[in-house]
């Protein structure tokens, strides 16, 4: 038996500080591909139609809303059929809404592993959000369809003249950053309190009312649209559209409110979600 | 002095289930405290809800769809149309979340006391009608609000207001129906109340809630009369305000179909019910 006494050294993964803790997650970067297989398996595990069961959640409430919005209700559409401005403004809007209610979760739901093996938590809202991007993806092909669709029936393509595909990606990208910064809030949150779950629904029941996504921004009377813009998705939104779509317009300006909005609620969030990682969520 | 006690075997048969149903009615509301303690259970703002939950997506829509797009509302100002509509859709809608929910919510009870399973699911159902009180109260502000503001007497003033009252039972009813058989479905997956969760979105879509039927392109009204509750929307807001068209034929056979699930509901249920306790 050899005499050399057994050496232990305790390793701490957990660092200080926002720079450290972004080299961390991207140490962890595989247990982060691990949770959104995970999470996007759940999106139609146990379900009989499987993964049809996705498209057919995305689609029909989609083209039945179209349907009462623009042939009953009669919504104007910026010169575009209905389907067509409808449609491409869900792409944006669908960045969000799903990543965000999604991401929420990502804290409660791992609850039980977090007690097990160590990860950094800030992975966990993100690792949430992913299966929120197969929404818009849908919604997007779909798009694709209806624009042949219109292009054989009426012979007209309902696509911008120089269509602007680096801008288009742009604003879906800013839309995920921002709803990434928003989720860190929501999802302390919602491990913290039931009640941000039906808050949640409900903000985001509203804030679909305040982003030019069933009606365009030009059914707003002109003095009240810079208070729309001061929402920060409207900017992505009109840009999304204004990328893809014939006569939109948008402004460069009001999509730098939404960059420099997204920055201060990214910082804002990292530190909120660091500091209550500490305080609350060792006691989940 | 010594009590008696009789041990009796249940009464068989769907008309077995309503005697005893009849029988045991002190429970009901029993089981109604117990919805209405478990809806805001666990959360900050509790009853604060109560109110939040029907007031802010009404105004929301009120605003958005009845200012901003100027929805057509049958000639009605678009908040007094919404709120009608609402009503009776929530009524529908509420309850049949709520009556879904019957089983699997209550199902400390099944070892503890006897009690005819049926009754369940519209005990469980308070919570909505607590909704129909608070809803019927804003009516009653709003319609005092326009009437005194636009000097004019919307609310209709004839025996038709009767029908109203026949439509919120009809919605009811409805619900209680469908409950029979998705009570029985969700008892034990929570996939039930998501997928009907999913469902009363586009439900609520087709129906004539937002937009007064008139509006619909003529070539697809006849589809959207398929859907009860078109008709039983339609109905309330014509009893109430004499707007819209009287589908009496429609309804007739509305009322007879639902009479008839409620029927259907309550056969599965009584067949199912010892199957789904019993496994548990």
């Amino acid at each position: 038996m050899s005499n050399t006494a057994a050496e232990w050294r305790i390793a701490s993964d957990a660092q200080d500080g926002v720079g450290d803790r972004a080299a961390e997650v991207w140490q962890y970067r595989q247990i982060l591909w691990f949770f959104s297989v995970k999470a996007l398996q759940t999106l139609y595990a146990k379900t009989h139609l499987g993964v049809w069961w996705i498209f057919l959640r995305t689609l029909v409430p989609l083209l039945v809303a179209s349907f009462v919005y623009g042939s009953v209700m009669n919504i104007a559409s910026g010169g575009v059929p209905y389907l067509v401005f409808f449609l491409a403004a869900q792409v944006p809007w669908n960045c969000f809404d799903g990543p965000l209610v999604r991401g929420s979760r990502g804290l409660e739901v791992n609850r039980g592993l977090l007690v097990k093996l160590y990860v950094p938590r800030i992975i966990l809202p993100l690792g949430g959000m992913t299966p929120g991007i197969v929404e818009p993806v849908i919604v997007a092909l779909v798009l694709a369809c209806t624009l042949i669709y219109y292009r054989i029936n009426d012979g007209i393509w309902y696509v911008a003249s120089e269509p602007r595909p680096l801008a288009a990606v742009a604003a879906l990208v800013l839309v995920l950053a921002f709803t990434f910064s928003v989720t860190l809030f929501t999802s302390v949150w919602q491990a913290r309190a039931r009640d941000a779950r039906f808050v949640l629904r409900y903000v985001v029941g509203f804030w679909v009312f305040f982003t030019p996504v069933i009606y365009p921004l030009s059914q707003v009377p002109e003095d009240l649209r810079w208070l729309m813009h001061l929402n920060p998705l409207t900017a992505p939104v009109e840009t999304f559209k204004w990328a893809v779509l014939p006569g939109m317009e948008h402004s460069w300006t009001w999509f730098l409110y939404t960059v420099a909005v997204t920055v201060v609620t990214f910082f804002a969030g990292v530190r909120f979600f660091l500091r209550a990682e500490s305080e609350t969520m060792d006691k989940l | 002095m010594t009590e008696r006690w009789e041990v009796s075997p249940r009464y068989p048969g769907v008309a077995g289930t309503m005697v005893e149903v009849w029988q045991h009615r002190g429970l009901l509301r029993f089981v109604g405290d117990r919805a209405l303690r478990k809806m805001y259970r666990r959360t900050v703002l509790g009853w604060l809800w109560l109110f939040i939950n029907p007031l802010f997506p009404l105004a929301l829509r009120a605003l958005v769809f009845g200012a901003l797009l100027g929805v057509g509302s049958d000639g009605l100002p678009y908040f007094l149309f919404l709120l009608a509509g609402t009503v009776v859709w929530e009524v529908f809608s509420t309850s049949l979340m709520w009556g879904t929910r019957a089983l699997e919510m209550n199902r400390d009870l099944y070892g503890q006391v006897y009690h005819p399973r049926a009754i369940l699911p519209f005990g469980n159902m308070t919570p909505s009608f607590l909704n129909l009180a608070l809803k019927v109260a804003i009516f009653a502000l709003a319609l005092a609000y326009y009437t005194v503001r636009d000097g004019r007497v919307y609310l209709r003033g004839d025996w038709a207001l009767l029908l109203a009252v026949g439509a919120l039972l009809l919605s009811l009813l409805f619900a209680l129906a469908l409950s029979f058989f998705t009570s029985i479905w969700g008892e034990r997956t929570r996939d039930m109340r998501f997928a009907l969760g999913g469902l009363m979105g586009v439900w609520y879509l087709l129906t004539p809630v937002m937009y007064p039927l008139s509006q619909v392109p003529a070539e697809y009204r006849g589809w959207m009369l398929l859907n009860p509750l078109a008709i039983i929307v339609e109905t309330f807001k014509w009893s109430l305000f004499g707007v819209g068209e009287f589908y009496g034929a429609a309804l007739a056979g509305t009322a007879a179909g639902v009479m008839l699930l409620l029927l259907a509901g309550l056969t599965y249920f009584t067949r199912r019910e010892a199957r789904v306790v019993a496994e548990r």
